[in-house]
């Protein structure tokens, strides 16, 4: 591999005597889209979690532009490049469409309270910026006439597509996808998908967890499997595909369903 | 669309507080409630606090009194029993207060929901304590009297009017500022808290920064309504700083309606008009009318009154248009 945004070495997680996170190590392509995959329970979100610094390895470390993260919790990891969404949604409903994606430029501006009470030139100006990125995000994920929206009022597929606005409006280097494909129609997950590309082109590495394995399959240039919390393989997706512990695993059990 | 009708509104409701602020003391009859609307005032600024960190925010507290009642006591003390000059003593009693509330809001923010209830609960009834058992500096239960009028050049702000203008000018300069903090990167943030926490952290929220910051904010605005209170009343005594005012000042916001800036005026004046002339027959009682207008108000239009009277306009005005568009 050429030059790796995020390492994971020997990344592992114990909740009481159950082992989520199993002595992973992984790199991450800068500039690629890398997919975690692998069955239920496999770790896949725990192993998002402690990436985004929700919670704390129990040992081993990750390591971000070959920097080790250590305890940086996760607002300042939002700041460092690290941006998320969550397979929950959690979108604010006590904002429109547009303030949800404005919050997302909280880590690119800088004014406070003092300047914010007193509505001082600074403001102004940080407000103006803050709003065009904003309504330019909104844009990109097609929802630009949505902005004075209540969130909850869009369809899960859209409110999908804002929880993507506000993640790309934080500016990140790496933008984690936690389930993106999830209730989503087969149109709604074709536009996904281009739009993950889109954003690809953009110059930002994503790693997206999926269940979905046309939209992990169609998009993904490196795909790592999980099972039971270990890295059981890695590769690209026709390697996957082929690869007999993974269908072992995970794609023989897809192919039963179907 | 909404953002714009939230600006009209709020320039409709500063528009008409300023003329009706006007008109009062100068009307006959309704000048007589030219002290009352001096209370209101004192109280507003508590609620307005209280909103922010409850309504915008979503951290509960039932402490404001607490900090109302420092703000009161330190102004007082300093200004009677030390002789410092009134503007000095407030501004050290909203400093001291700002303080403390940045040291317990520590431990205190480790708590949510019904804990954080229960700890701020917990800090009114000791502070209350304090100002009962520490005769020696509070005069105990009895209080204080004589403690100096505020005053600028030799001129005390003495007569009901003066009073009424002074209290009013603070009010309206907490309003504002509120209402700018809300519509900013920082009124977002604490909205973004309100609505998911780990969201919040996901885009680079520092939730305990930000829930300790407005803390100290409303405690400060807590802090000076108190020594307006004592500087206006010139006599101070435990009794408005204790559990029951603690529950006043949440069923005056929670009227109103908690996420809104003016709602926290509308329902301070709501409250304080139905407890000083109507509420007063009953003696007694009232507390139980409190507790069903509370009831009431959160099973009939939870998100407060002025909320709810602004969205039913806004609806029925758009039927009327939709109507008018049909025909």
């Amino acid at each position: 591999m050429s030059s790796s945004i995020l390492e994971t070495k020997g990344l592992y997680k114990a909740f009481g005597g159950l082992t989520a996170v199993d002595k992973v190590d992984l790199s991450v392509e800068s500039g690629k889209i890398t997919s975690v995959i692998g069955p239920n329970g496999a770790g896949k979100t725990t192993l998002f979690n402690l990436i985004a610094g929700v919670y704390m390895p129990t040992s081993g470390e990750v390591l971000f532009e070959g920097k080790p993260l250590g305890k940086t919790p996760p607002y300042r990891r939002a700041a460092l490049g690290i941006a998320r969404t969550f397979q929950n949604v959690l979108l604010f409903d006590n904002m429109t469409a547009l303030e949800n994606v404005m919050t997302g430029q909280h880590p690119r501006s800088r004014y406070g309270f003092f300047e914010a009470a007193l509505r001082l030139p600074k403001a102004h100006r940080e407000e103006e910026t803050i709003s065009l990125a904003a309504k330019r995000y909104l844009n990109l994920v097609g929802l630009g006439m949505y902005a004075d929206r209540n969130p909850l009022s869009l369809p899960l597929g859209q409110q999908k597509l804002l929880t993507v606005a506000r993640a790309l409006a934080t500016e990140p280097k790496l933008l984690l996808l936690d389930e993106p494909g999830a209730g989503l129609n087969a149109l709604e997950k074709q536009s996904l998908s281009e739009l993950i590309r889109r954003i690809r082109d953009m110059g930002i590495t994503i790693v997206l967890v999926e269940h979905d394995m046309d939209l992990v399959m169609g998009i993904a240039e490196w795909v790592i499997v999980l099972d039971s919390g270990q890295k059981i393989a890695e590769g690209t997706a026709s390697q996957i595909q082929r690869d007999k512990k993974v269908i072992a695993a995970y794609l023989g059990d897809e192919e039963a369903v179907e | 669309m909404k953002a714009i009708l939230r600006n009209k509104w709020s320039y409709l409701a500063f528009g008409a507080l300023l003329i009706l602020l006007a008109i009062v003391p100068f009307t006959p009859r309704l000048d007589d409630y030219t002290m009352l609307m001096t209370f209101i005032a004192i109280n507003t600024m508590v609620t307005v606090g209280l909103c922010l960190l409850m309504g915008y925010t979503g951290q509960v507290s039932l402490g404001q009194t607490a900090f109302y009642g420092i703000g009161a006591y330190v102004s007082a003390i300093l200004s009677k029993t030390y002789g410092v000059n009134p503007w000095l003593a407030m501004l050290i009693a909203a400093a001291a207060t700002g303080v403390f509330a940045y040291v317990i809001g520590f431990p205190i923010f480790r708590l949510r929901g019904n804990y954080l209830a229960m700890a701020t609960l917990g800090l009114v009834l000791v502070v209350y304590v304090l100002f009962r058992e520490l005769g020696e500096y509070t005069g105990g239960p009895d209080g204080m009297a004589g403690i100096p009028y505020l005053s600028i050049g030799g001129l005390a702000f003495k007569s009901r009017l003066a009073k009424y203008f002074l209290v009013w000018f603070f009010c309206l300069a907490i309003l504002l500022v509120s209402q700018n903090i809300i519509r900013s990167r920082t009124g977002r943030a604490l909205r973004a808290i309100h609505g998911s926490e780990p969201a919040a952290e996901s885009v680079g929220i520092d939730l305990s920064r930000y829930k300790i910051k407005i803390f100290v904010l409303s405690a400060v605005y807590a802090s000076i309504a108190g020594s307006l209170f004592v500087h206006t009343l010139r006599s101070v005594n435990p009794q408005p700083f204790g559990f029951m005012a603690s529950v006043m000042i949440v069923t005056m916001a929670v009227v109103g309606g908690l996420a809104s800036i003016w709602g926290a005026l509308f329902g301070t004046a709501v409250v304080r008009i139905l407890s000083n002339e109507v509420l007063l027959r009953f003696g007694g009682l009232d507390i139980i009318i409190y507790g069903v207008i509370l009831m009431i108000v959160m099973i009939l239009v939870p998100q407060g009154l002025f909320v709810g009277l602004r969205d039913t306009y806004e609806r029925w005005r758009l039927k009327r248009t939709r109507k008018g568009a049909v025909t």
